[in-house]
């Protein structure tokens, strides 16, 4: 069995996030190729963006994720959509909107949603997160 | 091929939700996966005619359910109960009774909320 993660909600707002990291730490851990994509849309796309700064006490979700990504070769996509809306950049990006600076995070992915279609085609269930 | 439901529940004007769950619906369309709509709660004030919000209020999302049709998307349902005005409200929902609405959840396979 092979899943796909929707994370919708915001890492600031809900836990899904969170909810969604534990999740996928345990399936990995059991079993290792069971997750194929994780896809973030609407305010989940938040936890792309390199430069917020989580106090220090406190999990840095984004690192958190991008060990995921490290440790079990996960892919993380963002709707590119959604993540240009709220800033979160990549450097191609920011060459076509001429800006001077990028905030996409390592090891996230600006995609649209069709590539969420095709994760949902290619796997047998989505487990949405919000 | 997965037939998808989308539930907006949101309302169109207090966040982005309803806006993107509906932007998640016309791009499986688009791709030709079989999707239906149902609305709920605060969502269903995207039903009502004559909408005309400003900038500040957000886009007109009402006026992309006349076009539903061209994405293939035929089947918007809300519950009976609701007692929305016909007069008032878009005529291309289909109202479910109590059984027939929870017994829709598990006729899709997925089902994504906003």
């Amino acid at each position: 069995m092979q899943y796909t993660l929707f994370i919708t909600g915001s890492p600031y707002q809900s836990k899904a996030c969170h909810t969604a990291l534990r999740f996928i730490r345990a399936a990995l851990n059991t079993y290792p190729n069971s997750i194929k994509g994780v896809f973030f849309y609407e305010d989940a796309v938040l936890i792309g963006n390199q430069t917020a700064q989580p106090p220090r006490d406190e999990i840095n979700l984004t690192h958190a994720w991008q060990e995921i990504a490290q440790q079990h070769n996960v892919p993380l996509y963002l709707c590119i959509a959604a993540a240009v809306r709220r800033g979160i950049i990549s450097e191609s990006e920011s060459r076509r909107y001429e800006l001077d600076q990028h905030t996409l995070a390592d090891h996230f992915q600006l995609e649209g949603l069709g590539t969420l279609v095709d994760l949902m085609n290619t796997t047998n269930n989505v487990i949405q997160f919000r | 091929m997965k037939h998808t439901l989308i539930h907006l529940n949101s309302s169109p004007y207090s966040s982005l939700a309803c806006k993107e769950g509906l932007d998640l619906a016309l791009v499986l369309a688009t791709f030709e996966q079989p999707v239906d709509l149902c609305l709920s709660g605060a969502a269903l004030a995207l039903l009502t005619l004559k909408q005309n919000p400003t900038t500040e209020q957000g886009k007109n999302l009402h006026k992309l359910l006349d076009g539903l049709e061209f994405y293939d998307i035929e089947n918007v349902f809300i519950q009976a109960n609701q007692r929305l005005d016909p007069n008032t409200t878009w005529q291309g929902i289909q109202p479910l009774n109590d059984a027939e609405w929870h017994a829709m959840f598990s006729h899709y396979p997925q089902v994504f909320r906003f």
